[in-house]
């Protein structure tokens, strides 16, 4: 991606969960609305299940940015899997942070399954503001130490 | 039966590995029985062209303790693998990297201006001393651990293993009946199943550090607000740290059931953290305990840092990190 002429495109994984947010991919859908193709978006029964390891794994394979989609504070269908994953993704912005990653290559978004245009608001958003940091430093090719 | 013949190895080691093999007692008399012990550059004085001099697989078994750090490191666990039928990670270092698997956090030059001073005082890789030219192995761009350089048959793990792990192992060795490769020689359960404190699940409302808070010795330790790693930790330990009124560090690596041990914990604690019952009015309470910890990938990823996505320092173009 050093070739300037050419526009960086980001691997964004987006975990979304199914009452919501992905409900609300699937408004964004049907209402014909266009946001950018850079989202792989992964259907999950509840933002409460994205784990640590499964955004840690998601970086290391290669995602610029990780995006969680889950329901607004009070709606989560299982009343608080939402509330622990927004503790989660702040303890694990702080572990990027530390070792040099930028946190917003971690992005946790409230998007109900009404909130089309908000999908696809966010997905614009952040794909540019990925765009805007570049490839993850994680991606870098090291020297293998097996050798 | 013939007597086996084993080897016990340090790379990048601070040696506790060494020392933790006598922690048997007098159950180091029927490893001696049982076995020629053909190298231990800790305790006896074989050179490395002895080793080269072996038949590839002419040793039974090999205890490598420490990371890989430099080319040494390197070059003895291949050269180690030739000649072994087992090897064995003994230790978190070679197991996981170890606590020294933080030191990736650092450049080379921040470490060796930590360790030996100004630039002056570095040592050079190549220099003639006395007419004689010396050649020290290179600094490797990265700390790992033995199961990236070659393929590894047992984990003895713990920092250092403790007695009963170390135990297990001997008494399969000198049995003469080694378990299936793959084996770790500890619990395949965690930490909290060996520890006698009383748990009550509670919420976690404060993070304490042990250096500036006395636990208190009957109750959950992570209850109380020390991030103990017990929940995420193999055991086998008889949980000796929390035993002593200290927190579990995590040194034996993840349970049977976990991949990455950082990140189960991290998990874990996440979901305890609160004052009360989950609510939007909580959201706010729950940030300012959030914001007491300090150190997570020290914290969480102590011992197995080496092997995760936290093995490097990384450097962001544009990035608020930058």
């Amino acid at each position: 991606m050093d070739n300037t002429n050419e526009r960086f495109e980001p691997r964004i994984v987006a975990f979304l969960c199914r009452w919501c947010s992905y409900a609300g991919a699937d408004l964004a859908g049907v209402s014909r609305l266009t946001y950018p193709p850079n989202i792989v978006p992964i259907r999950v029964n509840c933002s409460g299940r994205v784990d640590a390891e499964m955004v840690l794994g998601a970086l290391e394979k290669g995602a610029d940015g990780v995006l969680i989609g889950g329901c607004h504070p009070g709606d989560c269908h299982y009343v608080s899997g939402n509330y622990k994953t927004r503790r989660r993704i702040a303890l694990l912005k702080q572990a990027l942070t530390e070792v040099g990653i930028d946190p917003d290559r971690v992005h946790l978004e409230w998007i109900s399954a009404s909130e089309g245009i908000k999908f696809q608001a966010t997905m614009t958003s952040y794909t540019e503001r990925i765009r805007e940091l570049g490839p993850s430093p994680v991606r870098e090719v090291k020297e293998p130490i097996h050798g | 039966m013939a007597k086996a013949k084993i080897g016990i190895y340090w790379a990048a080691s601070c040696g506790g590995c060494d020392c933790a093999l006598l922690e048997v007692n007098e159950q180091i008399l029927d490893v001696i029985a049982a076995a020629d012990i053909l190298l231990w550059p800790c305790a006896a004085d074989p050179k490395y062209a002895d080793l080269r001099g072996y038949k590839n697989g002419e040793l039974d078994i090999v205890l490598f303790n420490g990371a890989i750090r430099t080319e040494e490191n390197r070059e003895l666990a291949q050269l180690i693998r030739q000649k072994t039928k087992y090897l064995v990670a003994f230790g978190s270092c070679a197991q996981s990297g170890g606590l020294i698997g933080l030191a990736n956090q650092s450049s080379k030059a921040e470490i060796f201006q930590t360790v030996y001073g100004d630039k002056e005082h570095w040592p050079e890789e190549h220099t003639t001393q006395n007419d004689c030219e010396l050649d020290l192995p290179e600094f490797l761009p990265r700390l790992t651990h033995l199961a990236e350089v070659v393929e590894v048959d047992y984990v003895v793990p713990g920092c250092p293993p403790p007695r009963p792990v170390v135990s297990a192992l001997f008494s399969a060795l000198v049995a003469g009946d080694l378990p299936a490769a793959g084996t770790v020689f500890a619990s395949s359960k965690n930490v909290c199943e060996e520890c006698s404190r009383e748990r009550e699940q509670k919420k976690i409302t404060r993070i304490l550090r042990p250096h500036q808070h006395e636990p208190d010795p009957e109750k959950c330790l992570l209850d109380q607000g020390f991030m103990c790693m017990g929940p995420a930790t193999r055991g086998g330990c008889q949980a000796v740290c929390p035993a002593a009124n200290m927190p579990c560090t995590g040194c034996a690596g993840p349970t049977a059931n976990i991949r990455d041990q950082g990140a189960a914990m991290l998990n874990t604690v996440a979901s305890l953290i609160g004052t009360g019952e989950e609510g939007e009015d909580q959201l706010a309470a729950e940030d300012e305990i959030l914001s007491q910890f300090d150190d997570i990938v020290g914290t969480f990823y102590r011992f197995s840092a080496a092997t995760t996505i936290f093995k490097e320092r990384y450097h962001e173009r544009n990035g608020s990190t930058r």
